[in-house]
């Protein structure tokens, strides 16, 4: 009752995103695997938070029950106030819809919807009415693919692909961006560029949540916390 | 073998590439991925080719191992033959490049089966090297099942087994953490080393070029003229060093295979 | 949102949402070409039913009621189209006078027919020879009292002294049986034989010579009152039947005691509606398998697909998209297949319509075609809505996203093999097979005193069992033998692949999932199409039989009665153009006890030159070995089963029959040793007869007389042999050729002609297999682009790539073949077997169509060889291209 109360607490507008004591087990034939073991964390609005860790510390999973794509085993998630985990898929589908931005590492876009289709697409799962064509054109100008509206996935080229992912991330104005190793295949100058991107939404008054391996990440975060073994380091 | 000077001989010469382009798509669409590119890579070589993303580095890359054909240009591999065969160049992809239905040992081996190694000799070998590279623990692991790091050092163990003359890496960290990417240069340096051959690695992690004598760097589709790196490695830093290398392009000649 | 998703779709999808609607397209085809085929060949049936009465009903005058009235309220009838009185009378015998003998015959009818009649009733009277109005006489009569147009011919009236008539013509009444049939009887009691002797008077004439008659006795003469009818009935047969009987209780409740309806054309009816329930039969039999196969085929399609869906179902559920929506979006991705499928397979079947009948609707009404056309169309949808839609969902229904994403592990058993449902579904197969198959076990359906029949459903659970019972078996095999037969599988492949044997064998024991569906739809491909073609040569076969054992040989000589032409008179024949062999068939007739049969003398040597005989009709031994101890022991007699029971004989004994010796014209005792039973036999009847050696018969009566000749015309050119035997032979003996048996057969199935059916449904089983073959491995193939484009950058030559990829093919056609044999012979043997009822007589052996089989085998093996060809060729594209679009 206390996390509830906490979160509740929280949700006063300061708060992005809010997990308390998440645990998530594995179960692989036999074996079981405690992915989180009691993770705690928050994101503030204009605040970018990097979550780094070795492999196998259980980020991407972490990142899984913060999007509300997984569902923790123990403990509580809260975007924007609302709570995420623990309700019908049917919920989490419309606050992931319209609140919560996610960055994979790759695979962002549908393969047979062009760049301007996919960000489409986002936008009509957010509930936003069609024809926001200065939108569209406004999110390609923000990651410089104005001129690739029409290219299909498989035309791109790394960099691109990365920035289209993010421009279709970004499509339904979420309250919070979740990036899983936004910049893990970009070379220095697209790398930075898409950190630019992350920040100006931190400075949009919106929360970036990214997990990395990567120093030059860790660098541009406002706080960096550490996992490893299912646990944020003190 | 590593002191190359400048009048090296043809057989030191592995890959050289003659202003060798290569555009992709026709008419408008075309797009240039490499402009003719002039390089050479000898024994011993540890070269790094930076740059962005787009820069046309993995292409030069495969037009490098044989993969692809220069659209203009030529490239030939004066002491290896012509086309070079698999045998001799190894290549680590930038992708998951593991065949999904075969499991850690077998595809370490296939290069070698392929090569017409049998069997059991290529599973010996590729067993070795998986163990060289730290993850004979995996032989029995399906791709699906490794992590990342895993499925690169196996993509590395599945180059040594081959025992090529150069081997090419293609982004070999670029989907890795700091430590396992390090990790894996490591163990591509140690193979280079043991094997006796050239190293091309093409990156845009500065920590991971600096690990390399040479660094070529490159930018929309052309091998920049830089100043003369910091490794003493001689004069040829730059790629256009090199002018009067012989036309080796035509030469049947091979050095002998390991 | 989903205009947007499927415009993308249809844009950059279209390869696979075409293969997906093409598989639909078959369903949809086969069921639409073959729904309206069968509607056509009902309402066929049921025409040919109708043409065949000559006369739609025949209202018996009862005693005491006025034949005015009767006639009047028939003709006021609803649906009568005309109505004629006909006259009826018995007459003590017939007398003529010819050539300075006198020739007569026993008791006699003799028929009083109005003006117009012929015109009315064109079927009944068929002129043979003579003027078409006046006295006419009937041929067998004619011969018998050997009067030709012009003689005068007595007839004996009882009550009343003899008229004298003049004979103007002479013809033949094809219909004699239903003609003077008992109106109003049973079957039971109907008579056996219609009259010998008949003689048909104008109206005028027939009131004036019978007026003694009906004096002395008013019942002696009746009048039957011949009704043609016009009614417009439904196209199928059992509906036909409803109305047409309906109206017949009609009329003689109208009649109010005054008639009674023979109905002829209800009884017509009757039998086609049976016949159209066994093409209904056949049609599911037949039909429903390949529209499953098609689907199957479908399915496959759309789940090779279905990693790449996950992926977007789960990148979709990222992006916030609920599960209604994703839902949708698959709803609308299985409408666009389905609707394009569907009319794709309408399109099909249309062209198939007008190819094999010259109309897009089979020959069916519009309306009908429509109906099944809609139907067909509705199938598709439902095809698409399980192949596309249903693994969507499911796949959806995980309940979270990580879930979803994460990718399946090690290959392990499949959870159903280890409830083994396939050796459940074989039992039950094989129970239920026992229990439908055994004795007095009938397909369809008539239940005493209900007007409706019916097709035993039951029937249909054996084979659908078996088949299904089956593919899982070989599903399991499959799958064992890929998981624990590595080793002989390396050696297997090592003469395709050589160094990569066991690599390539690990490969394909890894991929044993994939493989195993492929394997089994393949296996269930070619075993419809084998045990299709079996079925329908099989049937073809005994239709054969069937028409051979009524007719006795493709063209049969009957002798009247009273001829004594004996065996030399086949030499004549015999030089007949076109004629082979002429077999000479005795006819007699025998008492067994008070029992009166037919016997039927035949030369054990020769008999099989001229006809053909199957064990079937013998018990007790095959025919060759009861021909042979015929003519080894020539007093032996093949004698009726019920002939056996009701004189308890056991081989061996002796049976003496009554046969009448030609020259004291009295019936002598002549002994028989039992020998077997025959149950059926050429031109014999199908109640009780014998079959005893024609020599030994010819002793022991005197007479070598020739009942029948049975001409071998090679099995072609029967009609024109028949039309030369008749010229030379005139009245003195009845020609008839099979093919005018075969339709004369009536409206049976026999002569409704499967061939349509036979056709739509083995070109779509030569599609199908094609269509399992070569899809199913080219999406195999396609599935493992990836793997081809790493082997070639790792250097794998071309050649090893064709080994690589030709193992697969191997292992598929391998597997894929012998599991369809094996299925397909099974399924042919319980089909044969459960629709023995659809054979008549039932079959010796399955009639194997080799050259279709062969046909199908060339057509799935070029398919495959085409997939694998090409997928050798796509693997030869630039392996970097290729691995960086995947």
């Amino acid at each position: 009752m206390t996390t509830t109360s906490t979160a509740a607490a929280r949700a006063d507008g300061a708060t992005a995103l809010d997990a308390t004591e998440l645990y998530r087990f594995f179960r692989t034939g036999e074996e079981e695997t405690l992915a989180l073991r009691g993770v705690s964390l928050h994101v503030q609005r204009g605040e970018t938070v990097a979550v780094v860790g070795p492999s196998g510390s259980g980020k991407s999973t972490l990142l899984a029950c913060l999007a509300g794509l997984d569902e923790p085993a123990g403990g509580s998630v809260h975007v924007g106030g609302e709570r995420i985990s623990h309700r019908p898929e049917a919920q989490r589908a419309r606050l992931r819809a319209r609140r919560i931005g996610v960055l994979l590492q790759s695979g962002n876009l549908i393969a047979h919807l062009d760049v301007r289709e996919n960000i489409r697409l986002a936008q009509a799962a957010a509930g936003r009415r069609r024809g926001a064509a200065s939108d569209i054109a406004a999110l390609l100008d923000g990651v410089g693919l104005r001129g690739r509206a029409h290219a299909l996935p498989h035309e791109l080229a790394g960099g691109e692909l990365a920035r289209a992912g993010l421009a279709v991330a970004l499509a339904n104005d979420p309250d919070v961006l979740l990036a899983d190793e936004p910049t893990g295949e970009l070379d220095g100058r697209t790398e930075r560029r898409v950190l630019d991107l992350l920040k100006s939404r931190a400075d949009a008054g919106r929360g970036v949540l990214v997990v990395t391996h990567n120093t030059e990440v860790v660098g541009f975060a406002d706080r960096v916390l550490v996992l490893r073994d299912g646990r944020i380091q003190p | 073998m590593n002191a190359p000077g400048p009048d090296t001989t043809l057989v030191d010469t592995l890959i050289d590439c003659r202003e060798a382009a290569r555009t992709y798509g026709r008419g408008e669409n075309a797009v240039v991925a490499v402009h003719g590119a002039t390089c050479q890579v000898r024994s011993g070589d540890r070269i790094a080719i930076m740059g962005p993303s787009g820069s046309g580095k993995s292409t030069l890359l495969h037009l490098m191992a044989g993969l692809e054909r220069p659209t203009s240009g030529k490239i030939g591999w004066p002491a290896l033959g012509r086309p070079a065969t698999a045998r001799d160049i190894g290549v680590v992809f930038q992708s998951p490049s593991l065949i999904p239905a075969l499991d850690v040992v077998e595809n370490a081996a296939l290069p070698l089966v392929l090569s017409g190694t049998s069997e059991s000799e290529a599973r010996r070998r590729a067993l070795s090297a998986l163990d060289a590279v730290g993850v004979a623990d995996l032989a029995d692991k399906l791709p699906e099942e490794l992590s990342g790091g895993q499925a690169q050092r196996v993509a590395v163990a599945r180059v040594l087994a081959l025992r090529p003359r150069v081997v090419l890496a293609d982004e070999p960290t670029g989907a890795l953490d700091r430590a396992t990417g390090r990790h894996v240069v490591d163990v591509l340096l140690d193979t280079a080393a043991e094997l006796g051959a050239a190293l091309v690695v093409t990156t845009h992690d500065s920590t991971v070029g600096e690990r390399l004598t040479e660094r070529w760097p490159m930018h929309e589709g052309r091998l920049v003229a830089t100043a003369p790196a910091p490794a003493a490695s001689g004069p040829r830093t730059a790629p256009r060093a090199r002018p009067n290398a012989t036309r080796g392009e035509t030469s049947e000649t091979r050095g002998e295979t390991s | 949102m989903i205009i947007t998703w499927l415009s993308g779709l249809v844009r950059r999808r279209s390869g696979r949402l075409l293969a997906a609607a093409l598989g639909i397209s078959l369903a949809v085809a086969l069921v639409a070409a073959l729904g309206s085929f069968l509607t056509a060949s009902k309402s066929t049936m049921t025409d040919r039913a109708v043409r065949s009465v000559a006369v739609g009903w025949q209202v018996q005058v009862q005693p005491g009621a006025k034949p005015a009235s009767v006639l009047h309220t028939v003709r006021s009838a609803p649906g009568t189209r005309t109505a004629l009185p006909v006259g009826f009378a018995h007459s003590t015998g017939f007398h003529a006078r010819t050539g300075g003998s006198t020739q007569s015959t026993g008791p006699g009818v003799v028929l009083g027919l109005p003006p117009g009649y012929r015109t009315a009733f064109p079927g009944e009277i068929r002129q043979l020879t003579g003027s078409a109005s006046g006295v006419l006489i009937a041929q067998q009569t004619a011969a018998n009292l050997h009067v030709a147009p012009g003689d005068t011919v007595t007839i004996g009236r009882p009550g009343g002294g003899p008229a004298h008539v003049k004979v103007a013509g002479v013809v033949d009444l094809p219909q004699a049986d239903s003609l003077f049939q008992k109106v109003g009887a049973p079957p039971q009691t109907q008579p056996t034989a219609p009259p010998d002797n008949v003689i048909l008077l104008p109206a005028a004439q027939f009131t004036r010579t019978t007026a003694p008659i009906k004096a002395a006795d008013p019942a002696a003469v009746t009048t039957q009152i011949h009704v043609a009818r016009d009614a417009r009935l439904p196209a199928d047969p059992a509906a036909a039947y409803t109305a047409v009987t309906g109206a017949a209780h009609n009329t003689e409740a109208r009649t109010a005691g005054g008639g009674l309806v023979g109905d002829n054309l209800g009884a017509a009816l009757d039998s086609a509606r049976q016949d159209a329930l066994y093409a209904q039969i056949l049609f599911l039999f037949l039909g429903v398998p390949g529209a499953v196969l098609a689907a199957l085929l479908t399915a496959a399609v759309a789940g090779a697909g279905a990693d790449r869906r996950r992926r977007e179902q789960a990148l979709l559920r990222t992006r916030g998209l609920g599960l209604r929506q994703i839902a949708g979006l698959a709803v609308t991705e299985a409408a666009a297949v389905g609707v394009t499928g569907g009319l794709l397979g309408l399109g099909i079947a249309a062209g198939v319509g007008r190819a094999a009948f010259g109309t897009a609707s089979f020959g069916s009404t519009a309306t009908s075609a429509v109906g099944w056309f809609a139907l067909a169309l509705l199938l598709g949808l439902v095809i698409a809505a399980v192949a596309v839609l249903v693994p969507a969902v499911r796949d959806l229904r995980q309940g979270t996203v990580a879930e979803a994403r994460r990718v399946v592990g090690r290959a392990g058993t499949p959870r159903w093999m280890k409830f083994y449902p396939d050796l459940l579904l074989l039992a039950l197969s094989y129970f239920v097979f026992r229990a439908s198959s055994s004795n007095n076990y009938s397909l369809v359906l008539a239940p005493e005193g209900v007007p409706t029949i019916s097709v035993s459903y039951w029937a249909f659970l054996g084979p659908a069992l078996l088949w299904l019972g089956s593919a899982l078996l070989l599903w399991r095999l499959v799958t064992l033998t890929l998981a624990h037969g590595r080793r002989p599988l390396a050696r297997l492949v090592r003469p395709l692949t050589g160094t990569l044997a066991g690599t390539t064998a690990a490969s394909l024991s890894r991929q044993r999932r994939p493989l195993a569906r492929a394997v089994v739809l393949l296996a269930l491909a070619l075993s419809f199409a084998v045990s299709t073609a079996s079925f329908n040569s099989t049937y073809r076969q005994q239709a054969e039989v069937d028409a051979r054992l009524t007719n006795g040989a493709d063209v049969t000589v009957t002798e009247s009665p009273g001829s004594h032409a004996g065996p030399s008179a086949a030499h004549p024949l015999a030089a007949i153009p076109g004629v082979r062999h002429v077999e000479p068939l005795q006819h007699r007739f025998a008492y067994v006890g008070a029992d009166l049969q037919d016997l039927y003398g035949v030369r054990p040597s020769t008999i099989t030159s001229a006809t053909s005989l199957q064990n079937a009709y013998f018990s007790g031994g095959s025919a060759k070995s009861l021909m042979s101890k015929l003519a080894t022991r020539p007093d032996s007699l093949l004698v009726s089963e019920e002939t056996v029971k009701d004189f308890q004989l056991a081989p061996g004994d002796t049976l003496k029959l009554r046969l009448q010796d030609a020259r004291t014209k009295t019936f002598h005792t002549v002994p028989f040793h039992y020998a077997g039973v025959v149950k059926e036999f050429p031109t014999a009847p199908r109640d009780s007869f014998f079959v005893a050696n024609a020599g030994y018969i010819a002793k022991t009566t005197g007479s070598n007389a020739v009942g029948t000749f049975l001409v071998d015309t090679g099995g072609g050119n029967q009609k024109a042999v028949a039309t030369r035997l008749r010229h030379q032979l005139g009245t003195t003996a009845k020609v008839t050729d099979i093919t005018q048996t075969r339709s004369a057969v009536g409206s049976s199935l026999t002569s409704v002609d499967l061939s349509g059916l036979t056709r739509i449904e083995l070109a779509f089983a030569v599609l199908l297999a094609a269509g399992a073959g070569g899809i199913v491995l080219a999406l195999g193939l396609a599935e493992r682009r990836r793997t081809f484009a790493i082997a070639t950058v790792l250097g794998a030559t071309r050649r090893q790539m064709k080994g690589l990829v030709f193992s697969e093919a191997a292992v598929l056609t391998a597997a894929g073949l012998a599991g369809g044999a094996l299925i397909g012979w099974a399924l042919t043997q319980m089909l044969v077997k459960v629709l023995t009822g659809v054979f008549d007589p039932p079959p010796d052996t399955v009639a194997v169509p080799w050259p279709y089989l062969a046909l199908t085998l060339t057509a799935a093996l070029a398919a495959i060889v085409g997939a694998a060809l090409s997928g050798v060729r796509r693997s030869s594209r630039p392996a970097v291209e290729e691995l960086r679009e995947l």
